[in-house]
């Protein structure tokens, strides 16, 4: 009796282990590299996916098998929210749509300045397979599905690519920043509320982007470059930063590794050409007649990167004067920038954050018309100490000794 | 009270993953905001204060379980009366545990598995436990304790090394005044989940080392609150406030963060770990205290019998208690601090032990 018990709970056992309910194999779920959303044509929205064909993506060692297809595939489907269209794709696709892998959010331009961010990063924040550390762009001048779409050289796998330059040029050159799900969220329901989004866009040929023909050429018809930065007010893009206003934002939010600066030097335009090494910005904020007002501090290193001039570079003198300009260079630069956002009333640079932290009780007065009444008025006071470490492989360049052998 | 002996380190290990388990998990004194983590330190406080209380009462009688001493004190009808509402306190907040841990589970990773095969496999691996008496759960602790800490230690690093950690996000501090933070240590920090110590006063008897149970106990609680602060502080300094406040368990939100090296990502199952730890232990104290109250109410002669009982019991209050999880939450922020904790964990205890301070100085005279 005892016996046969113990058998039939074996037995049972044999039924209960057998491993977890919500299993999924791998072999049954698509990986989806890059979400784009677009504005429908009848529906709200357009879902893209980029979907990775995981025997297409492995290198040249592994063999050639499927070098001629592409490394991914892409679906579109149409619909009213997220949840809805992700369901309705289960129509298109043989596996089930998995999103752990996403590392990529294209936004489509004309959805974020119609409708706004805000009700689709619902569904993403709520996903739990969904990642909110991917990162979200703004497909600029092209439909985000066409961006989806588009093949790219050296990286197999488009995201990849988007994310990768992003890395790449933030840190060298720095008016672009990688801004993830999250960090959009975070600055939304920030004092600050004032986003920035990288955006892309798809240069030349847009059609052939998705076709094979695309990666096997040298110089690729389409190609896929960071360009400008979205300005996000009140969940919807408002205005685009680019070039060196771009930059300044970045300095301003301490985002800057490296870049350069060139300064003007003997009435010469872009004479000499400072390579930024390092640098740190403070933002600090002190209140004057009770309101508040914010001081900058910047301190940067950085390499003489080049010269057109005829200047003695190995004199310290001149090094220290070239130390005052380029600081003078980058504070015509930031104020610039200030005031162009002050124009825009968006706070991009999160100063009301600054604000907000330090003096909680001004802020309290001010949080509800910040960024349109309080923010363009507030006084902004920037210093900048530049430092010059060294000129490079070469003391005083070639143009000098060029001159004086000659005279 | 079965024989059983235990050391001041196994209980000090098992205070600290009672109190650490599903608080890790919640955001512990969320009214405070960004003030949180000062409000859980005014709240180990508070704990202390109540341990020292209950520390009074086990001082009483050490040996005997402090429902019996219940009875001596009060008679028969009152003492087994508060032995009762004690035992259903027990199964009630053991089932809120449970039920913390199943919504956890399926948020954030089983989304298709029913709430009751998932609290029914923690619960059965507590009955188990429990039948195998304190000692066990107790080596356990010392074990786990030890991984638990790893985890801890590996995961901070982790958080440290990817750069999210943004200190700013704590500022300002109590901008806006102290109030909203002594609100938040009175009507959460204090009850869950220091007020819970209150279960330990059923492991103090089995104590070997009768006069470090004060050192372990409030060592255990002062640890564990720093650990809690500290916790609450770093999810706020990587989340910021709001998204916190948002979040369902802000914990797994700060882990899911961590991207180091490009392929350290998603590492949810520390998380999960570290729930499934914790919560099996304050589970299992929790009906450990509810076994020893039935023992003595109906003089039981072997307890292990009613532990299947009692735990089915609480696998379905769990999974009845509230039809949602945002009516969960909302009773465990609202309802039963108030209502629930105050009044078992700081009132009732408070009145017993001046009945007995009373009683004591009554016999004393009357020795004399």
């Amino acid at each position: 009796m005892r016996r046969s018990v113990k058998i039939v709970l074996l037995l049972a056992a044999t039924v209960l282990l057998q491993g977890c309910w919500d299993k999924r194999e791998l072999t049954d779920l698509l990986l989806i590299t890059a979400v784009g959303i677009d504005k429908g044509k009848d529906t709200e929205y357009e879902l893209s996916f980029q979907i990775v064909n995981p025997i297409n993506v492995t290198g040249a060692l592994q063999g050639g098998q499927g070098e001629d297809r592409p490394p991914i595939s892409s679906y579109s489907v149409t619909g009213n929210n997220l949840t809805e269209m992700s369901r309705h794709a289960s129509a298109k696709m043989s596996r089930e749509i998995y999103y752990s892998n996403t590392n990529l959010l294209v936004v489509d331009e004309k959805l974020a300045k119609e409708e706004g961010l805000i009700k689709i990063l619902d569904a993403l924040d709520r996903e739990a397979d969904f990642r909110t550390t991917a990162t979200i762009i703004i497909s600029r001048g092209q439909k985000a599905k066409t961006f989806i779409r588009t093949l790219t050289a050296i990286d197999k796998i488009p995201s990849n690519k988007v994310n990768k330059t992003l890395q790449n040029t933030e840190k060298h050159l720095g008016e672009n920043m990688k801004t993830s799900v999250q960090d959009v969220i975070k600055c939304l329901t920030s004092k600050a509320k004032h986003p920035i989004i990288s955006s892309f866009k798809v240069t030349g040929n847009k059609e052939k982007g998705e076709k094979m023909e695309n990666v096997q050429s040298t110089s690729p018809e389409a190609i896929v470059e960071a360009d400008g930065l979205a300005v996000i007010k009140e969940g919807k893009l408002v205005n685009w930063l680019e070039g060196k206003t771009a930059r300044g934002v970045l300095w301003l939010r301490n985002k800057i590794s490296r870049t350069y600066l060139t300064i003007p030097m003997n009435h010469e335009r872009d004479a000499v050409t400072f390579d930024v090494i390092r640098q740190k910005t403070k933002i600090g904020s002190h209140l004057k007649n009770g309101k508040p007002a914010i001081s900058v501090d910047v301190d940067m290193e950085g390499d003489i990167g080049e010269t057109t001039l005829p200047i003695h570079l190995d004199d310290p003198k001149v090094l220290s004067d070239i130390e005052r300009k380029v600081a003078k260079e980058l504070k015509n630069e930031l104020q610039n920038t200030i005031d162009i956002v002050k124009r825009n009333k968006t706070d991009v640079l999160q100063f009301g954050d600054v604000v907000y932290r330090t003096h909680p009780e001004v802020w309290k007065k001010m949080e509800g018309e910040w960024s349109n009444r309080y923010f363009p008025d507030t006084d902004v006071d920037i210093t900048v100490n530049a430092y010059v470490r060294r000129t490079g492989l070469r003391n005083n360049p070639n143009i000098l000794n060029h001159r004086e052998g000659r005279s | 009270m079965e024989k059983a002996k235990i050391s001041a380190a196994q209980l000090f290990v098992l205070i600290v993953l009672f109190e650490l388990s599903s608080s890790l998990l919640i955001f512990p004194g969320q009214s405070a905001e960004q003030d949180a983590w000062i409000a859980i330190l005014f709240g180990t406080v508070g704990g202390l204060a109540l341990f020292m209380m209950h520390h009074f009462f086990y001082q009483v009688n050490p040996d005997a379980s402090p429902y019996k001493t219940l009875m001596n004190i009060f008679g028969k009808p009152v003492g087994w009366s508060m032995t009762f509402i004690y035992i259903v306190y027990y199964c009630y907040i053991a089932a809120r545990v449970l039920r913390d841990f199943g919504e956890m589970l399926l948020t954030s990773a089983y989304p298709n598995t029913p709430i009751i095969f998932a609290n029914g496999l923690l619960i059965a691996v507590c009955i188990f436990t429990v039948r195998k008496g304190i000692e066990v759960l107790a080596r356990s602790g010392e074990l786990l304790f030890g991984i638990m800490f790893w985890l801890a230690v590996t995961g901070l690093i982790l958080i440290v090394s990817s750069g999210m950690i943004k200190p700013k996000e704590l500022l300002p501090i109590l901008g806006n005044g102290p109030g909203p933070m002594f609100h938040a240590v009175f009507t959460q920090t204090l009850y869950f989940p220091f007020g819970e110590i209150i279960a330990f006063t059923l492991i103090l008897p089995y104590l070997k080392e009768k006069k470090l149970a004060k050192k372990a106990g409030l060592l255990g609680i002062a640890i564990s609150g720093l650990i809690l602060a500290f916790n609450v502080a770093l999810n706020i300094s990587v989340l910021g406030v709001d998204l916190n406040m948002r979040s369902r368990f802000p914990l797994l939100s700060t882990i899911q963060t961590v991207q180091v090296a490009e392929f350290l990502v998603r590492l949810d199952v520390f998380f999960m770990l570290v729930l499934v730890i914790g919560v099996f232990f304050k589970m299992s104290i929790f009906m450990y205290a509810v076994t020893e109250g039935v023992t003595v109410l109906f003089k039981l002669k072997n307890p292990s019998k009613v532990v299947h009982v009692i735990g089915i019991i609480i696998l379905i209050l769990s999974v009845s208690i509230a039809s949602n999880i945002s009516e969960h939450v909302k009773e465990g922020i609202e309802f039963v601090p108030l209502y629930v904790h105050l009044p078992m964990q700081v009132i009732l205890p408070a009145f017993i032990c001046i009945v007995t301070y009373v009683k004591m100085k009554k016999n004393k005279k009357k020795a004399m």
